[in-house]
């Protein structure tokens, strides 16, 4: 097929200028800049003796969320960071669990699947952004009487040098995971402190009060009927304590019996988030590692673009450089979209444990939990029908 | 083939290639349903596309050679010149480029574009592979080129930005059953690849033009040939801390992922 010059050009008018009349409105995407209230060096405040008993709250971690993109905003290859996104939801709660234990500010800290009636504190987030080089979360923590302690976004960013050479690890060199430091370990530290600083404001009267509504929430959790007037909402919209059955009604002791057998179970859920978490460590820091690079390099990049003076020369070297930067740039994004798929590759064995752990029950982490209570339920009930026979004989 | 009659006779083909498709689809629609358990559920939103995919190399002698095609275009602008000077009344038509990238940001200046014998040697400098690898799906479609960025493309009807940064937009869309990149450059270089298989699979055009600040192009038409390479022995998947891991085809990874 030959191509005269007159009839081919004007071919190629008409069919690019219908088919790709979009294009006119293609913009360069210009780096967002957005301001990040950066949380700075923050020390844990860690407790040097075990707070008194009423403030031992019991902590649950939800599994993080991340806002859904619009499907507009999709170029091709981005479903392989929203999986990586996804992972993470499921291991930063980990990250925050630690930290909360390492203070010993608290009693039980778990990361659970889901809200849970039988803690007395409870902390939610939302990925807002996560790379190698930032970290940005927004953080809520609400008490079982339906208090908020805290709203707001943690930010920190890193440096190279906070990723060791050992995270390139290799068969001579493996990852240190005892000596790693989490580079954005001044967000879940400050977090704890906030925490902290929110309990110590309400005191021992209202801390007291929260364990006996936590006590309550559950039960009526197990049994809403039959403890549907424990619990009264107040007008500012929190529970309160109506009324308490005696402490030797048989109700309560088997209330205790089954919220110590659900927290055996959420204590095996967290396991599984701790086994997970151990398991990918190496492999996404290694990751990070990658992406503060590529965030690095693209910055560098954009820095020659800006300085390059493109116009000065239409000859072949000029045109050749403009489409080598293009081309290469290219490359490296390609590769680095490889890499992300190649670790979410790497996870998936991982995940796929997890959510296969519990024997007998089925789906995923989520599922199963749900379930979980459902049998405590059933089974509260079969036991409370039980004893009534028993009585009335 | 040239001009309007090359242009008519492809449309031809190509609208007897969707009066097949309709065809073949209201005969499936109206078929009773037999063994529906084995038939693939197709979706219906997504436009069939023809079969790129397979490993192609350069045919030389149906390819342009760029030198050639750089003296038969200067021949024939030095015979346009020469006709409408000898005609100066007549009104000049100027080729407008196919996208104006006015607004992309990119650095620009308002010189003249680059000359057509700098446009030949950047097109020669970006088709030096010889061989060309393509994978198609039900949604989309990706052609490696070796040094170069693989371009993939989905099959939808709606013009796709497939990459973005300071260096450049790549965008890419189907002109009937013909897939085309368009990369914007800066200071208003673009660079279209339209990709054309025959109705055989076993010949694919790939015509490159370039164009300079909306001067008129440079085009360099390649065409391509199948050929069968060896069926890979090997199952692989990329880890980020492995490499490649592979095994025998037809063995399950996973267990290799484990362990």
């Amino acid at each position: 097929m030959r191509y005269s010059e007159g009839t081919s050009s004007n071919w190629l008018m008409c069919v690019a200028t219908s088919l790709l009349l979009a294009g006119c409105a293609q913009t360069i995407p210009e780096p967002i800049e957005r301001h990040l209230d950066l949380v700075g060096d923050v020390p844990l405040n860690r407790a040097t003796q075990t707070p008194a008993d009423y403030a031992l709250l019991e902590v649950g971690v939800e599994i993080f969320t991340a806002p859904q993109k619009e499907s507009e905003d999709y170029e091709i290859g981005d479903w392989v960071f929203d999986e990586i996104i996804q992972k993470e939801t499921q291991f930063l709660p980990h990250l925050l669990k630690n930290t909360l234990i390492d203070s010993n500010q608290w009693g039980a800290v778990r990361v659970i699947p889901e809200s849970d009636p039988s803690l007395d504190l409870f902390i939610r987030g939302e990925i807002i952004q996560s790379n190698g080089k930032t970290l940005e979360l927004q953080i809520q923590a609400f008490d079982s009487s339906g208090r908020e302690w805290l709203n707001r976004v943690y930010a920190d960013q890193s440096i190279q040098e906070e990723y060791p050479e050992s995270t390139r690890f290799t068969l001579d060199d493996t990852f240190d995971a005892a000596n790693f430091v989490e580079p954005f370990q001044d967000i879940y530290n400050r977090l704890a402190n906030d925490l902290v600083e929110v309990r110590s404001n309400l005191g021992e009267q209202v801390l007291t009060e929260l364990n006996l509504v936590t006590d309550m929430l559950y039960a009526k959790d197990l049994s809403p009927d039959t403890f549907a007037a424990s619990l009264q909402e107040t007008e500012d919209g929190l529970l309160r304590i109506d009324r308490l059955p005696s402490l030797d009604d048989p109700m309560i002791a088997r209330v205790a019996d089954m919220k110590y057998r659900h927290h055996l179970f959420i204590d095996t859920v967290d396991e599984y988030y701790q086994t997970l978490y151990d398991d990918i460590q190496p492999a996404y820091v290694l990751w990070r590692r990658y992406s503060i690079d590529q965030l690095t390099e693209e910055e560098t990049s954009r820095e020659e673009a800006g300085s390059s003076d493109y116009g000065n020369s239409s000859g072949f070297l000029s045109l050749s450089q403009r489409y080598d930067r293009f081309k290469w740039s290219k490359i490296f994004e390609r590769e680095f979209t490889d890499l992300a798929s190649g670790f979410n590759n790497e996870l998936a064995p991982a995940f796929l444990e997890l959510n296969s752990q519990v024997h007998g029950l089925t789906g995923t982490m989520e599922q199963q939990y749900r379930e979980w209570r459902g049998i405590l339920r059933r089974l509260f009930e079969l036991e409370n029908s039980d004893s009534a026979t028993d009585s009335s004989n | 083939m040239t001009g309007n009659a090359g242009i008519l006779r492809r449309l031809s083909r190509r609208a007897s290639f969707f009066s097949a498709i309709a065809t073949i689809t209201c005969f499936a629609l109206s078929v009773p349903a037999i063994g529906q358990d084995s038939l693939q559920q197709l979706d219906l939103d997504l436009p069939l596309r023809l079969d790129f995919s397979g490993s192609w190399e350069k045919d030389f002698r149906r390819s342009d050679n760029w030198e050639d095609e750089l003296s038969r275009t200067l021949r024939i602008r030095q015979e346009s010149a020469a006709r409408q000077q000898s005609s100066p009344g007549s009104s000049r038509i100027r080729a407008t480029p196919p996208i104006s990238v006015g607004n992309i940001n990119l650095p620009r200046t308002r010189r003249r574009g680059a000359s057509i014998v700098d446009l030949a040697r950047l097109a020669e400098y970006i088709s030096r592979q010889n061989t060309i690898e393509i994978k198609q799906t039900r949604n989309e479609i990706i052609i490696e080129r070796s040094g170069e960025a693989a371009l993939v493309c989905g099959v939808e009807y709606d013009l796709q930005r497939t990459f973005a940064n300071e260096h450049g937009v790549e965008v890419c869309g189907w002109d009937g059953q013909q897939l085309v990149f368009q990369i914007m450059l800066p200071d208003d270089l673009i660079i279209m690849h339209r990709f054309t298989v025959s109705s055989n699979q076993q010949v694919l055009n790939l015509l490159t033009s370039i164009y300079s600040k909306g001067g008129e192009p440079f085009n360099l038409i390649q065409a391509f040939t199948k050929y069968e390479t060896p069926r890979d022995e090997f199952n692989c998947i990329q880890t980020l801390s492995r490499g490649q891991v592979c095994n025998q085809s037809g063995a399950d990874l996973s267990g290799v992922l484990d362990n």
